[in-house]
């Protein structure tokens, strides 16, 4: 009886753990193993060296890394901002029409991200939507606003917006009103009660909300690509040309496992500092 | 719809060869005892081959499953057969030079039957009058591949705001008059971009270059990237030339321009200068693509059936014309081809000019230091980050 309950759980598990296996692991430690692989070669098993890494460090790759972190971290800011007034709508004010906003926000994700930006680009390019009715209609004549890092960090707003107000709204919506209530009660100021019961109380939701979107924002590449007109190489471009024209995989799969590296150390020191459980109240 | 139709019969044919297979040495077996493809052909090429309007009447035709796979680089393409897809595709697609100088002496294609495939070069406009030199292996004898597509391919303007004449006659010192920064982009091909700033540079791309060419051509890589408006796929180059964002841009020619010309924006034309640094002092670069059999172990007899299929004149016209960019192909020769072509096609494919420009650059080649300036390259494109 006792073999058998402990057979039963790893048992059922190991289905998924094999797709796990396969589908998750296996092209990760793939790219793991060609970052050490030498220069320019395909194969998986040949000599190990360091001499891509020691490439990274000698080039002027940290401009890109650089880039992809800051337009990130610019990105999840702006988002915070924008995000948590129309997040607290949808959780206490909105009402019936919460469910009309939430469609608003996720119906463009059914449009693929390339034809949503190129939309864009019609719409600010000279001569295009904005700037030809600016200049048809008001005789205003504007200078493009495309191909700038402003509208990359558009872009990038634009484009992960859902992946933080989701979250985010989850997050309010979490706070008890009887709570908010008791504070005011007990005389806290509308202040206090954001800053000391509401936002804490909501601070599962908005990490979450942080993590998910400065995840995505720093692999980035085609708002940079399409609205920037490559006038920021993110460090995903970079990773894209090894692949491609540069035919370098062992060098893109240096790159990439430094990016993991960076985005996971940096996500360990935010959960470090925020801790998910406590805040969710699991210990 | 697909139907999974297998009789009783086959399936114990079927099941006799995996058994078989696996008495005699496992998965490896397997592959060879049910190797034969006769209904199955698999195509690595640039687009175009890939669309429906080429390949559903090849399908029809035949009752086979073809699947093609479009990229938009050469290397990548013999790479993935480096990497072991020469059990996986029967033809592939790339521009000249790959066939005779990388692919067949490292055996990831072979040759195909001259005496049958060699007449059709006949029909051919003249530059392809056989022994076609990029259809052949070095020895002369080995009939490597079929030609059908090729262009011009340096630069594109925008003749509202630099004539033709103009262009042709600065050629590459367009983008070394500092006048005119921020009036181009340049097009997202990067292999193209290093012949490209060779020439801006001074120096023949496809020549072993010095020190001094190559800081030359540090120097040229990182003036351009600054001075750029922008980098883009052509839909954004085409795109910003007719809305007036650029005024020219790197790296272009009729297969980049084509799309454009053919919606009605004839001011948007390739260019190929009328002098240059490379050979005889010619200052154009031009491709021309060879298709070819991929040493497939298990190769499917279609892909030969295929290379004469996409011959006929009908055939060739829709290949110039598949969506996506529209070129000349050389079996215009033909006068039953060339009929075909209706004005508007040809002045989108700019007829009008494609000899003069032909014979006014050299085919693209294999750059030997292509790795070193290709870093160079990216390097100067990453530091231009934000300016």
């Amino acid at each position: 009886m006792s073999l058998r309950k402990f057979a039963a759980g790893p048992l059922c598990a190991l289905p998924i753990g094999l797709f796990l296996l396969i589908g998750f692991a296996a092209p990760l430690l793939a790219v793991i193993g060609f970052s050490f692989m030498p220069p320019r070669t395909f194969g998986l098993f040949l000599n190990p060296t360091l001499v891509n890494y020691i490439e990274i460090v000698d080039s002027t790759s940290y401009i890109s890394f650089l880039w992809s972190l800051a337009l990130a971290a610019v990105t999840v800011a702006i988002l915070a901002v924008i995000c948590y007034p129309v997040a607290y709508g949808m959780a206490r004010i909105f009402g019936k029409w919460s469910m009309l906003v939430t469609l608003l926000f996720t119906i463009p994700l059914f449009v693929s991200e390339n034809v949503r930006l190129y939309g864009w680009v019609l719409f600010f390019i000279k001569n295009g939507v904005l700037l030809g009715t600016l200049k048809s209609v008001f005789g205003i004549e504007a200078d493009s606003w495309l191909f700038t890092t402003g509208i990359i960090l558009w872009g990038m707003v634009y484009v992960y917006l859902p992946f933080m107000l989701f979250p985010m709204t989850l997050g309010v919506a979490m706070v008890p009103d009887q709570i908010r209530e008791a504070a005011l009660d007990l005389g806290a100021t509308r202040w206090q009660v954001f800053r000391e019961v509401e936002l804490p109380l909501s601070m599962p939701g908005i990490m979450i909300g942080f993590l998910l979107s400065f995840v995505l924002a720093v692999g980035a590449i085609t708002e940079a690509k399409v609205l920037g007109g490559q006038r920021v190489i993110p460090i995903i471009h970079d990773i894209e040309i090894a692949f491609t024209y540069a035919q370098n995989w062992p060098l893109g799969a240096a790159l990439a496992v430094l990016l993991m590296l960076v985005v996971g150390f940096l996500v360990l020191l935010v959960l470090r500092r925020f801790d998910l459980d406590a805040i969710l109240g699991r210990r | 719809m697909t139907q999974f139709k297998q009789s009783r019969r086959n399936f114990m044919q079927t099941s006799a060869a995996a058994a078989a297979a696996f008495a005699t040495g496992g998965v490896a077996g397997l592959g060879s005892a049910l190797a034969a493809r006769p209904k199955e052909l698999n195509i690595l090429c640039w687009e175009g081959y890939n669309s429906a309007q080429v390949l559903d009447p090849f399908r029809e035709s035949k009752g086979a499953t073809v699947k093609a796979e479009s990229l938009t680089n050469d290397p990548t393409m013999i790479n993935r057969l480096r990497a072991g897809e020469i059990n996986v595709w029967d033809l592939i697609n790339v521009n000249n030079p790959w066939a005779r100088k990388i692919m067949y002496p490292e055996k990831l294609i072979k040759p195909l039957d001259r005496a049958k495939m060699e007449p059709y070069f006949e029909k051919m406009m003249p530059m392809f009058k056989p022994p076609y030199k990029w259809a052949m292996d070095d020895s002369g004898k080995e009939l490597l591949g079929m030609c059908q597509r090729f262009g011009p391919y340096s630069f594109v303007v925008n003749t509202d705001k630099v004539s033709r004449e103009a262009a042709e006659d600065q050629g590459w010192d367009l983008w070394n008059d500092p006048a005119n920064s921020k009036k181009y982009g340049i097009l997202e091909s990067d292999d193209w971009n290093v012949f490209g700033l060779c020439c801006i540079a001074g120096f023949d791309p496809f020549k072993q270059h010095d020190d001094a060419d190559v800081a030359k051509f540090t120097d040229a890589a990182k003036r351009v990237f600054r001075g750029a408006k922008m980098v883009g796929d052509i839909a954004t180059m085409n795109q910003a030339m007719i809305s007036g964002e650029i005024d020219f841009h790197l790296t272009g020619g009729t297969y980049s321009a084509s799309p454009a010309r053919h919606d009605g924006a004839t001011n948007i034309r390739g260019i190929t200068p009328k002098k240059g640094p490379m050979r005889d002092g010619l200052g154009g670069i031009a491709w021309i693509e060879v298709t070819s059999i991929v040493n497939n172990p298990d190769v499917s007899p279609l892909a030969a059936e295929f290379l004469e299929y996409v011959q006929d004149p009908k055939i060739a016209h829709t290949v110039a014309f598949a969506e996506g960019t529209f070129n000349p192909v050389a079996q215009m020769g033909s006068k039953e081809c060339f009929d075909l072509f209706t004005k508007e096609e040809l002045d989108a494919i700019q007829w009008d000019s494609l000899e003069e420009e032909m014979s006014r650059s050299i085919e693209y080649d294999i750059v030997p230091d292509y790795d070193k300036l290709l870093d160079i390259m990216t390097a100067a494109k990453r530091e231009a980050s934000g300016g």
